[in-house]
Order: C-alpha cells, then structure tokens, then sequence
C-alpha cells in the first residue's frame, strides 16, 4: 500500500486552491493520502483540509511557522516525513513550494521533480509528466529511491471535491530555528495602467524585438481598437515598459473579451494571467508555439506584416 | 568579499529545438549563458564594481560550456571552475548539486549567486539544493538584493507582483529573477582580457567524489512535443487576407 503526503499551503487566511488539486493527484493514485499544514493558529484549516479529502491531516500549529522560512519549514516537513515514510510527497509549484521542496530533497537525498502537471502509473512505478523549455515539449520522468518528491503546477489538476472525513493529528513542530528573518509582505503598488477593466487588450512579446516598435508596430492596433497595450516579462525585465503592463504570474491576471497576443511564446507564467480571455488571438511565427494551444484563432506568420495589415484593416473597417 | 556565481549554458532562445530521445538534438543550435544566471552573474559584478570582491563562476558542463566562462570572465568575473565527466550527460539537479558543493565547500564564499531557473529544463531546483549541501541559509527569486553589516536584505518575488523582504546572514545563496538589473555586455577589451583569465578544468575524482556518489535519480525517459489539443483555428493567406477574416471575426465579437 502506497503513501502519499501533502504539503499545504495557506494563503490569505485560507487553504490554497492548489492544496485541493494535491489532493485530487494523491486521491488519483491510489493508497493513503496524509496531509501537513503549517502555520499559526491554522487548527481550523487542518480541519477543513481533513473534510475535503486531505486524509490524517498534521497540524503544525507554531508560532515560529506563522510566515513563512525555507528553514523553519524545511525541518517540519522532514520531521513529517520521517514520521510517516511516504513514497511521494507532494508540494505545490508555488514561491513556497519552489524555495523548499528543493531544500527538503537535498538534505534528505530524495529525487524530485518540479512542475508537474500529471503523474502516471506504469504497473507499480510512477512516471512524471512535465513541460520543458518553456513549454515547448512535454517530457516524461521516472525518480528512483523513495520517497521521490515532486511540486506540482497549479491549475493542472481540477481541485478534489469530494468529502471523504478524514481526521486531524497535533503535529508537534518543535519551535524550528530560521537563520533567515522575515521582514515585510509588500503587495503590488497598483499603477495607473489596470488592465483588468479593459475590454480588449493587445499584447507584446519578445518577438517585437525592440521598444521602438511598442511605439510604431503596436502601438497602431492597439489604437484602432481602442484597447490597452500589455506585454509579457521579457518586455518589462528589459525596461521596455513598466511592471504594470505585464501579463501573467508575476504581473496581472486579466479577462477581457479579446485578447491578442503577439510575439509571445505562450510559457506557463504568461498563460496563467490571460487563458481566462473570453476570445484569443495569438499571431506568431512558430506554429508549434504554446500560445497556439490557448488561442481561439491563431495567424502563423511574421508579425512585422501582420500587424501593420491588421490595424490598416480595422481602420477601414471603422470607415 | 568572496562570490561564487553558478551558470549554465544553454541553447540559443532562437535556436530551432528538435526533440531526440530524452532530451534535445545539441547537433549544430547555438549557445547561451541562461538568461536567469546572467543577472546573477551582473549582480556579482555590481558588488565588486561596488568595493571589494572577487567573482567566481562555475559550470557543469562539457567542452561546449567553456565558452559561456569565457564570456564570463569577459564580462568582468575573475576565474572560472568548470566540472565535466562524460558520465554526467544527462545529469539530475541534485548531482548538479552535488558536484557544486563540492567544488565550493574549501573555498569559504560569502554569497553564492544564480539564476531562480534555466531556460531549458526549467527545474528551479539546484540553487536551494547547493544551499542545503552546503549548510547555507537561501532564499529565491530576488528582485532587490542589499549586503550590509554581514546580511543581505533581500525583496524576493511572489505573485501578482506582491513581494517578500527577508533577511539573511552571509554567508548565504540567493537565486534571481529575471529584471532584477541591467545586464552588462562582455567588452572587446574584457574579452582580450578574459583570455589571461584563470579556466580550472576539474573532473569528478579533483573533486573527490566517484561515479557512485553523484549518481543521478532523476532520467528523462522521453522528451516530445506536446500533443495539440483542439487547438486554434489557423487563419491562412496573404497579410492583408488574413486581416480581413480576422476583422470579421472581432465583429463578431460585437467589437467592431
Ligand atoms: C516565477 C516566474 C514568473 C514569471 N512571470 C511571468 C509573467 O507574469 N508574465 C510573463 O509573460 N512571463 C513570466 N515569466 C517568464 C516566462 O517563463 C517566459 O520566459 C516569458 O513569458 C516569455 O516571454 P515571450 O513569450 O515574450 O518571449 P519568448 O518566449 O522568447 O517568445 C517570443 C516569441 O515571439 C515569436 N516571434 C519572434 N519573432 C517574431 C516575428 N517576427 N513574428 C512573429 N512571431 C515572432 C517567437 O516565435 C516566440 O514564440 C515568469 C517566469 C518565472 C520563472
């Protein structure tokens, strides 16, 4: 009989949606499913967690986890695992997840593998499924030694809905040391440029080569359609244009009813700020592109002649 | 003021990839140093343009590889570690790792610098691992990072542009993100000096391990492009054809 271990992760005084997909991938493989949540005064949400499906849920209630250190975490999540001998544990593929799974993995000697997006059986030994290059191919990995650890992409799996009652165990932390302090949250100072209200929104990508053509390429489009210009990192990162026209993980998470995008690639972090557009449009001259598999319409070509046709086109159309 | 930064050579962006068993055909692309690293690498070098410092790199990698030090040391580092053995093709992180560890541990560096992730793997994984081998407090994904009074004030990134300030005592490894700074370009007459510079080649037994000990317990079985799902509808013709189906398309939408 296989175990499973989830590493919860709270965010806003809740349990994070992605700690219910963990739950949906451990409840799809089968064997016993056992949950670990960390935090201060997080009682409740362990027992929330053990009524959707989170199994025997250890509560790490410590005043030294109340924000989070690679640390402090890392060693209750050994302690966890020690405790338990699980064959997979699970984390989400979150800044958390991303700072202490890798810590986790090294001071035990585990294997992990890092942004999964499914987990397959093949007889008793589990493959792992995951994007590589920017999501330009899909791979399939197998780990050796157990427990392997893997994170776990949010938003691949649908979160677990069922409601199997599990149960709820003190976990005890033991006051874990951090040699790094926390110091402040900082949100986002959100500028004058939201594009969560705009009805369209035209986008740039790395593709567009330089910032002039923000101004001369884009810029046109952008205007006939009476839309909001964003972009993607890259654009930002190079100082092409500020923080708060960045589309994605680490930028805006936008819904407008048409949204193009050009000279993107179409990598997860972008596509997790943009999927949810009511229309998609994505003009780009690699027709294997990722942004092609999220795009209602896609247009395989330089975008140095599409675009300029385009905007000519909806200008006349406009009369 | 002792830095090590630890980069990775990876392919061009523009190079055109072909899958070939678990990973990609290398036959003929075009390298890079990792976008990641090279802020990393800047990073560095921000500090010893700033006081004091000397700056190491260090790769894993075959003969390919030394180039990226190369233009490294152009930009500005000092010397150069690079790690190969041909039973390393296909490495995991936590042996990519290892063998870091290994190579630092005598060295006593006061920050250890790279990139949050490489734009091949895309893992995000040795950076926290190297850290953990060896014995040094980490944080990942800087945006901002401050050395004073033997700590590093550091703005790490969350989501939707949200950030966490941590604290660290040096010596400690932070990995970066991407804009963090503005990365320099190697010039011609750092180029002609980074010739003189020293390149320390070292196999797995200089650094006193054996096969046995980096062994890796990740392998790639299968590399291939994902199979489409429905997918776009791909408009085809000239520009301006295209334009105008896809004019009628946005009034449909009721945009138009
Ligand atoms: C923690 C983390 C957070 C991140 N957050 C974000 C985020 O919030 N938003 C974000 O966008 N990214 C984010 N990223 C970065 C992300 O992984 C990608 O690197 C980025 O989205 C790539 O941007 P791009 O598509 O513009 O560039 P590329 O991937 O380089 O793509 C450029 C595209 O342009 C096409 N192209 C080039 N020339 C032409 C031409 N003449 N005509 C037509 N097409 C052309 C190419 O075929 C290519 O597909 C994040 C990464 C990490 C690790």
């Amino acid at each position: 009989m296989s175990k499973t271990l989830i590493v919860g992760e709270i965010q806003k005084g809740g349990l994070r949606e992605a700690t219910l997909e963990l739950v949906a991938m451990a409840r799809g493989l089968g064997g016993d499913v056992v949950s670990l949540v960390l935090g201060s005064g997080v009682s409740g949400l362990a027992e929330d967690l053990a009524k959707k499906g989170g199994g025997k849920v250890l509560c790490a209630d410590d005043a030294a986890l109340e924000n989070y250190t690679a640390d402090a975490y890392a060693s209750v999540i050994r302690k966890a695992i020690e405790a338990e001998s699980p064959d997979l544990v699970l984390f989400s593929n979150t800044p958390s997840g991303w700072d202490v799974a890798p810590k986790v993995a090294a001071g035990i000697d585990a294997g992990i593998v890092t942004d999964v997006i499914r987990i397959e059986k093949d007889g008793d030994e589990l493959v792992f499924v995951r994007r590589m290059f920017n999501a330009k191919f899909d791979s399939q990995l197998r780990v050796t030694g157990s427990p392997k650890l893997a994170t776990v992409q949010p938003g691949a799996l649908e979160a677990y809905s069922g409601s199997e009652g599990g149960s709820v165990e003190a976990f005890d932390a033991g006051s874990p040391q951090s040699r790094t302090t926390f110091v402040e949250t900082r949100t986002a100072a959100s500028g004058g440029h939201d594009l969560s209200k705009a009805e369209i929104i035209v986008s740039g990508g790395r593709g567009l080569q330089k910032p002039e053509n923000f101004e001369e390429v884009l810029k046109p489009l952008v205007e006939a359609l009476g839309a909001q210009m964003g972009a993607s990192r890259p654009v930002v990162d190079a100082g092409w244009l500020p923080h708060e026209y960045q589309v994605g993980s680490s930028g805006q998470v936008v819904t407008p009813k048409l949204y193009i995008a050009i000279g993107i690639s179409g990598a997860i972090q972008h596509l997790v700020g943009m999927k949810g557009s009511n229309y998609i449009v994505a003009i780009n001259k690699d027709a294997d592109a990722p942004i092609f598999e999220v795009a209602d319409v896609g247009i395989v070509a330089d975008l140095f002649d599409i675009v300029p046709a385009l905007a000519a086109a909806i200008g006349s159309a406009k009369g | 003021m002792k830095i090590l930064v630890c980069l990775k050579q990876v392919p061009h962006k523009d190079a055109r990839l072909e899958a070939s068993g678990g990973w990609i055909d290398e036959g003929g692309i075009k390298f890079e140093i990792n976008q990641y690293d090279t802020y990393a690498l800047e990073e560095a070098l921000r500090i010893k343009d700033a006081g004091e410092a000397e700056v190491v790199v260090a790769t894993i990698g075959p003969d390919r590889t030394s180039q990226a030090l190369r233009t490294a040391l152009g930009m500005g580092a000092d010397r150069a570690i690079q790690i190969w053995d041909d039973s390393l093709s296909g490495a995991d992180s936590l042996t990519i790792a290892k063998l870091l560890a290994a190579a630092a541990k005598d060295e006593s560096f006061d920050l250890v610098l790279m990139g949050l992730m490489s734009d091949d793997a895309n893992n995000s994984l040795t950076g926290p691992m190297l850290a953990e081998l060896l014995g040094l407090p980490h944080t990942t994904g800087a945006m901002k990072i401050e050395l004073s009074d033997g700590k590093a004030q550091v703005e790490r990134e969350l989501e939707g542009g949200s950030l966490q300030v941590v604290d660290l005592p040096l010596p400690c490894l932070i990995t970066v993100q991407t804009g963090l700074n503005e990365v320099r370009y190697a010039s011609l007459k750092g180029i002609m000096q980074a010739k003189k510079k020293p390149l320390d080649k070292k196999g797995i037994s200089d650094l006193g391990l054996d096969a046995a000990a980096v062994a890796s317990k990740v392998t790639v079985d299968k590399l291939y492009v994902p199979t489409k799902g429905e997918g776009a509808e791909i408009l085809e013709g000239s520009a301006g054809e295209v334009a105008q189906q896809l004019v009628g398309k946005i009034k449909e939408l009721g945009l138009l």
